[in-house]
């Protein structure tokens, strides 16, 4: 922007400097690792802007043409200008699509920083070349080998003499004006074109073997004629023994210039597989939203009353995500999505008890009470932004564990973006159009291509790929697609304009630079031909409005059912939730999906009886909701049902008094005294109590009246202090309240070692330095320490040291060295009564004993 | 809002619900028919489902997948879910993958469109012992005895072969019909044809819709030797007769290859029983199929086919088959085995349809639930499981309902049907009526029959051997007083017995009498619920009011 900015820079610091303010906003946010932390300037920036790491990452994310016209680059000298570069890129014949494409590109790479001068001075930075320029070890995609100048550098100056003179150049006095002009020949298309017309058919032939790559060959030691006839034109240059290389200028030279076999400037374009009217495909995704709705809710209410265990490693175990499978009547892969949906979108998780399960948060219940809209769009929003990934379970991760639902090592931060960026292309077609997989997959693999993958077979496998697909999938389970295409409610949630039905105009044709003038990368040449993922609050109101469009779309609630003399009835689309639920507990669901079939059983009524209705409710409620008659055979069930109903009564009781006679009950009963006992009379002979038949016994008793306890049997039970007996126990060990006495051999020892001690601590000893403190270790230097013991040996005294055992344990010890090499002293350890090897480094320090 | 108001909801098991009192009802059900099967069929909404050997039969009939998904999308009320549409083409894009036809130079062949498919079935351990020599990448030789067996292997692999490969025409033998007074009703024409044209199948109609008639239809295309499989004596004998009756055909043509008899004629009527004879562990008959040429074969009653049959069947794949069925609901589920051995089936008319038109009389059916007596109870409850269903299926009470039935309806024509025999000993003596058992002889059993058919007797009661195929036209009312356990096709069958059509136009009746709170009502409700879903709903009504009536 600046003019005074375009004096050449010397450096991609002085590149940035002079960059505005745009457009380095521009490079941080592509590149966001290099503001982690923030430089401290711009030298710093383009340092970091240098760093492996991070120009690997900048050029993972560039675009197949972007990178392409970086490996150009890489390949060209450097600095090249814009026109060796658009040679490169458009070859001899200057294909006019690549010349077109080839701005927004360096444009690219220089707002990204991988690119920096002016047109006529265009530097890649130096990591990226290393990155992308070729070598034996890694070959170039452009299949290009080095240079005339590389691949000779080590060859002997009469070799080349000789190459050039059989090139028909004239000899030089020196190597390096000789491959200058080897090069000069190669690189000049008629001179070159004349002198491979001489070539024989052979040699021809083996040029157009190697001219797209692998540059490298194998050639014996006594090479064919045509072979030779090459290698002494310098056309194939020696390696290594064995293998030739053609230099770069004549690879170039044979095809015509170009770096790429096959250069893509554009985009593959997504085709469309089948268009559906864009109504169809809302009322298919809104069908399908309300199935997902109905299958999280139908998930959630089957682990309502506690869900399945939390494995100790996290997630579900596989019998449990089967039996979800069965219980939702989907395939585990599915059953997977729709736990890890409603996980995502906070509905479950784990209760966190001791005995771990899953089970439906509080905020379930909130959203149970949204409108099914925005219940929806709480789901779809989740799924967006969610990294879990449902589709990698059942698969093993990288230590072959396999990967549970709701379990750790799901998660894939490629996943939000690569599900943004496939909704966006589908978004980008027209209306409902459904897209081709595989040209969305190609469209991907475009704009991120993987760095060194084979452009062609299996490269389905790899992450990018697999999310899309699985985006593609998910998208239609959850009705933000319809029959394969984005649905209204969809690109709402999105937050993309409502297509207008044109298809949008792919690339940015509009905004690109128009040729190689435009020095610098500009933040408004880049047209915002993307979707940019939206912040929080824009999602929330993305939601919404996907919500109200999706609102009218769902079936209404119905409040009635039909009836069916075959014991079931139909409700022919969703119900009403209290019709659902009450519904739910008098007949067993039979058939889902656009309708409900339930089924009406005698223990399905029974449900219905025991919930506390009356058959009498039941009629009404039946009356009430079917649109036809009541059977008369389901009339006949409900009433046969109630009749049997509570016909048989259970309750809990601990002890009966039971008596033949009537009278006496009740007089019993009658009592004041036998409140306390809690009575209840079951039947004229018969009272229960709540109490036990001891406590039951006592109170009757203090009554006054002479009960006799009964055994099952109903044989009176004889009273008597009965023998109470456990199962076979151990007898205790005996807890020894002090350790066992000691045995003379263990006193001698530890009497001498006691004494030792006491030696070692007691002796009186010359003060070194400071006084030592009591128990404290003596510490001298290591020149001190040397020369103390080397006097102990010569005086034959003892001395006492701090010692450090190989553990770390530090003990104090009164020892008469014997002798001292090595860094060892040898000596006689009185503490421990023996002679012992002392390293000298583990001695702290010494202490001479005090003389008295 | 933009509803799609179709008669037709898709449900997520596949099933298909249709509102039969919408206005296209009619034109859904007819564009669903070909690849869904009828499941229920009660007032308001018909279940339809669709099964991948329904989809493979639709294919075999020559419809494609954009006619399915057409017909759910057009008639469907609510979007169909992408992935059943998705799955549907699938599944039929399996059938005719792999089709076995006739090479000029090595007979019998299986050859595919989609290699894969191939190299996938060929690793199968259950296919190698039925196939040859690999003639080149997409073409196999199956031994031609194997045409059954690899069909019925490849259909549990997922992959149904269509049959190309043709059929003998068989020994020819001029057999016509002879329409005097009276002519092949449109939907046994319609069977007919698309029979003959199909090559082999089955054709599905209920009983009392004149399924022997569309055996003689097709004879009648065929003229050749045919072979006449039936269950028992009795309806060999009908079968016999009507053929006499209803064709060119003399009695001198046609054979009877049953217990008694061991004729071989142009058309021989043989019974599944003696076939599946068994002495010192060979099936002595088995060569009855091989005894002439036949060019036809037909199957009476294929869902009660036993399993050795099935067997025979797989090496007669040469040979057109003719199924006829009421039910393709079979108890023991080889309904697979049915497609794959037999044919896919080839024409369906459900009972409401044909009882619409008139063909059948309507029937009203109730269920009478009696109350065991106290001491009967307490018998019941410490009868042993085995024994418990005849305890309460015999109960004393039931005799009393059933005299007040056969009371109420004096002068109509009535069956009693029931399983135990001593029951119906009793109930005969109590009615006065001759008992039809199995050790009645088939003499005594057909003059009892002509009696009743001409009015001479008015009550008859039968036990299970008169199920299948006896033609009673004029009985009225039915009373099944005990059964088979649960066995569904039964009740169809038992119900098949009232629905022809009467002279006089009187409704027919058909009473179950069962126990109430014991595992007569178990069965009976699970037998009543094949009725309940062919729309043959069931009144209950207690025994008391029967009682109190007469």
């Amino acid at each position: 922007m600046s003019p005074e900015a375009h004096s050449a820079p010397r450096s991609l610091a002085e590149a940035l400097r002079a960059r505005d303010d745009a457009s380095l906003a521009a490079l941080l946010r592509s590149r966001p690792d290099l503001i982690t932390p923030v430089p401290t300037d711009l030298t710093q920036l383009a340092t970091r802007a240098g760093t492996r790491a991070s120009v690997l990452r900048a050029l993972e994310r560039l675009d197949r043409f972007a990178l392409q016209t970086a490996e150009a680059l890489a390949v060209a000298p450097d600095p090249a200008s814009y026109d060796t570069l658009l040679g490169l890129m458009a070859g001899d014949a200057g294909d006019e699509t690549v010349a077109r494409a080839l701005p927004q590109a360096v444009a690219t790479l220089r707002e990204q920083a991988l690119v920096w001068g002016d047109d006529d001075r265009l530097r890649l930075v130096r990591t990226a070349r290393e990155l992308l320029a070729p070598s034996p070890q890694h070959p170039s995609p452009t299949g290009l080998g080095p240079t005339v100048q590389e691949a000779t550098s080590g060859m002997s100056p009469g070799r080349i003499q000789e190459i050039v003179t059989t090139a028909g150049l004239p000899s030089t006095h020196d190597s390096v004006s000789a491959v200058a002009a080897l090069t000069g020949l190669f690189t000049h298309r008629k001179k070159m074109a004349k002198l491979l017309a001489g070539a024989p058919e052979a040699a021809r032939e083996v040029l157009s073997r190697l001219v797209w790559g692998p540059p490298y060959g194998q050639v014996t030691a006594d090479p064919a004629a045509h072979l030779r006839w090459l290698l002494d034109r310098g056309l194939l240059l020696p390696t290594a023994p064995g293998t030739v290389v053609l230099p770069r200028e004549v690879a170039l030279h044979l095809r015509e210039g170009r770096a790429h076999r096959a250069p893509e400037p554009l985009p593959p374009a997504v085709a469309p597989a089948a268009t559906h009217s864009p109504q169809v495909v809302d009322a298919t995704a809104a069908g399908q939203a309300y199935t997902a709705l109905a299958t999280v809710e139908e998930l959630l209410k089957d682990w309502d009353e506690g869900g399945p265990a939390v494995l100790r490693a996290g997630g579900l175990s596989v019998r449990d995500l089967k039996r979800t499978a069965v219980a939702l009547d989907v395939s585990e892969p599915v059953a997977a999505f729709w736990a890890e949906l409603a996980y995502a979108a906070g509905l479950i998780a784990s209760d966190g008890e001791a005995d771990e399960r899953y089970a439906a948060t509080p905020a379930y219940d909130e959203w149970l009470e949204l409108p099914p809209a925005e219940r929806w769009a709480r789901l779809a929003r989740a799924w967006l932004a969610a990294t879990r990934t449902p589709g990698l379970v059942g698969g093993r991760d990288a230590k072959d564990r396999t990967l549970s639902a709701l379990g750790p090592g799901l998660d894939r931060s490629a996943a939000p973006e690569v599900r943004h960026r496939v909704l966006s292309l589908l978004a980008a077609l027209p209306q409902g159009a459904a897209p081709d997989t595989e040209s969305v997959l190609a469209r991907l693999r475009w704009e991120r291509p993987l760095r060194g993958a084979q452009r062609d077979g299996a490269r389905d496998d790899d992450l990018r790929s697999r999310l899309a697909r699985w985006t593609l999938s998910e998208a239609e389970s959850l009705g933000v697609t319809g029959r394969g295409a984005l649905s209204s409610q969809g690109r709402a949630l999105l937050g993309a304009p409502a297509a207008t039905g044109a298809p949008a105009t792919p690339g940015a044709d509009s905004a690109e630079p128009t040729g190689p003038g435009d020095k610098l990368p500009v933040h408004h040449h880049r047209a915002p031909e993307r979707l940019v993922p939206l912040s929080p609050a824009e999602q929330g109101v993305a939601a919404a409005a996907a919500a109200r469009l999706l609102a009218p779309l769902l079936p209404e609630p119905l409040d009635h059912v039909l009836l069916q003399a075959d014991l079931t009835a139909v409700a022919p689309g969703p119900l009403r939730r209290p019709l659902a639920d009450m519904l739910g507990v008098l007949a067993d669901v039979e058939s889902k999906g656009g309708a409900t079939v339930y089924r009406f059983t005698p223990a399905s009524v029974r449900r219905a009886l025991d919930a506390g209705r009356t058959a009498a409710d039941l009629h009404a409620f039946l009356a009430e909701h079917s649109r036809t008659p009541v059977p008369q055979p389901l009339a006949y069930l409900i009433d046969d049902v109630a009749r049997r109903h509570g016909h048989l009564r259970v309750g809990a009781a601990s002890a009966y008094v039971r008596c033949d006679d009537d009278a006496l009950l009740n007089e019993i009963l009658a009592d004041k005294r036998a409140a306390a006992l809690r009575l209840r009379r079951l039947a004229p002979t018969v009272l229960a109590a709540p109490s036990d038949p001891a406590t039951l016994l006592e109170g009757l008793r203090a009554m006054g009246y002479a009960p006799a306890a009964e055994s099952a049997e109903g044989d009176v039970l004889i009273t008597r202090a009965h023998a109470h007996r456990t199962a076979p126990r151990t007898a205790p060990e005996p807890v020894p309240d002090g350790p066992p006495p000691p045995d003379a051999t263990l006193l001698t020892a530890a009497i001498r070692a006691i004494r030792a001690g006491d030696l070692a601590a007691t002796t009186p000893r010359k003060p070194v330095g400071e006084p030592l403190a009591g128990g404290e270790l003596p510490r001298t230097s290591a020149a001190e320490t040397l020369a103390t013991m080397q006097a102990a040996v010569l005086t034959g005294d003892s001395v006492w040291i701090g010692y450090v055992n190989a553990e770390g344990a530090a003990s104090q010890r009164v020892i008469a060295p014997i002798r001292v090499e090595g860094g060892f002293v040898t000596a006689y350890d009185h503490t421990a009564d023996e002679v012992r090897t002392f390293p000298l480094h583990r001695i702290t320090g010494v202490a001479e004993l005090a003389d008295d | 809002m933009p509803r799609v108001n179709g008669p037709l909801i898709v449900q997520s098991d596949k099933t298909l619900l249709l509102e039969v009192d919408h206005e296209r009802a009619d034109d859904c059900r007819r564009a669903i028919a070909p690849f869904a099967e009828l499941e229920r069929a009660p007032e308001h909404i018909h279940t339809y489902r669709v099964t991948p050997l329904g989809l493979w039969n639709a294919r075999a009939a020559g419809h494609d997948a954009e006619q399915v998904v057409d017909a759910l999308v057009q008639y469907s009320r609510y979007p169909v879910p992408h992935a059943l549409l998705v799955d549907i083409a699938e599944t039929m894009d399996r059938y005719g993958r792999l089709t076995l036809t006739k090479h000029p130079a090595h007979g019998l062949v299986l050859t595919t469109t989609d290699r894969p498919v191939l190299e996938e079935v060929l690793k199968s351990k259950r296919i190698a012992p039925l196939v040859g020599a690999r003639l080149d990448p997409d073409t196999v030789a199956v031994h031609p005895s194997e045409r059954g067996q690899i069909k019925q292997t490849l259909l549990k692999l997922g992959w149904p072969a269509e049959d190309l490969a043709g059929y003998v025409d068989g020994e020819a033998h001029p057999i016509e019909l002879l329409e005097d007074g009276w002519t092949l009703r449109p939907y046994q024409k319609q069977a007919v044809e698309n029979f003959w044209h199909g090559g082999s199948g089955v054709v599905v109609l209920p009983c009392g819709a004149g399924k022997t008639l569309v055996g003689a239809g097709s004879m009648a295309q065929a003229k050749s030797t045919t072979l006449i499989l039936v269950t028992n004596t009795v309806s060999a004998r009908q079968w016999k007769h009507e053929l006499v009756k209803r064709t060119s055909l003399t009695e001198d043509e046609i054979g009877e290859y049953s217990g008694t008899r061991k004729e071989i004629r142009p058309v021989t009527i043989a019974t599944y029983q003696v076939l599946t004879t068994k002495r010192k562990g060979v099936y002595p008959h088995l060569e009855l199929f091989d005894s002439r040429d036949w060019g036809l074969i037909v199957y009476d009653e294929v869902h009660l086919l036993p399993a050795p049959v099935f067997k025979f069947t797989a090496d007669l794949q040469a040979r057109r088959r003719l199924g006829l069925t009421a039910t393709l609901v079979r108890e023991d589920g080889r309904e697979s085995d049915v497609f794959s051995l037999i044919g896919p089936k080839r024409f369906d008319a459900p009972w409401k349809e044909i009882e619409a038109q008139g063909y059948i009389a309507p029937a009203d059916c109730v269920e009478v639930r009696v109350n065991l007596t106290d001491s009967e109870r307490l018998a019941y409850a410490t009868a042993e499981t085995e024994e418990k269903y005849r305890f309460c299926a015999t109960t004393e009470t039931k005799r009393k309902v059933t005299e007040a039935i056969v009371r109420r309806f004096a002068g109509q024509q009535i069956l009693v049907i029931g399983q135990y025999i001593d029951q119906l000993d009793e109930l005969g003596e109590h009615l006065n009526a001759p008992v039809i058992k199995g050790e009645t002889s088939n003499a005594q059993r057909e003059k009892l029959f002509d009696a009743f058919r001409e009015g001479e007797i008015s009550v008859l009661v039968v036990s299970k051997v008169a199920n299948f195929s006896i033609d009673l036209p004029e009985a009225t009312v039915a009373i099944q007083v005990s059964g088979t356990f649960g066995s569904r096709q039964e009740e169809a069958q038992r119900l098949g017995r009232v629905l022809r059509p009467k002279a006089d136009g009187h409704q027919a009746h058909f009473y179950s009498v069962v126990a109430r709170d014991t595992i007569d009502q178990d069965f009976a409700a699970h037998r009543q619920r094949f009725l309940a879903e062919q729309g043959y709903a069931y009144r209950i009504v207690d025994a008391d009011e029967i009682l109190a009536e007469s």
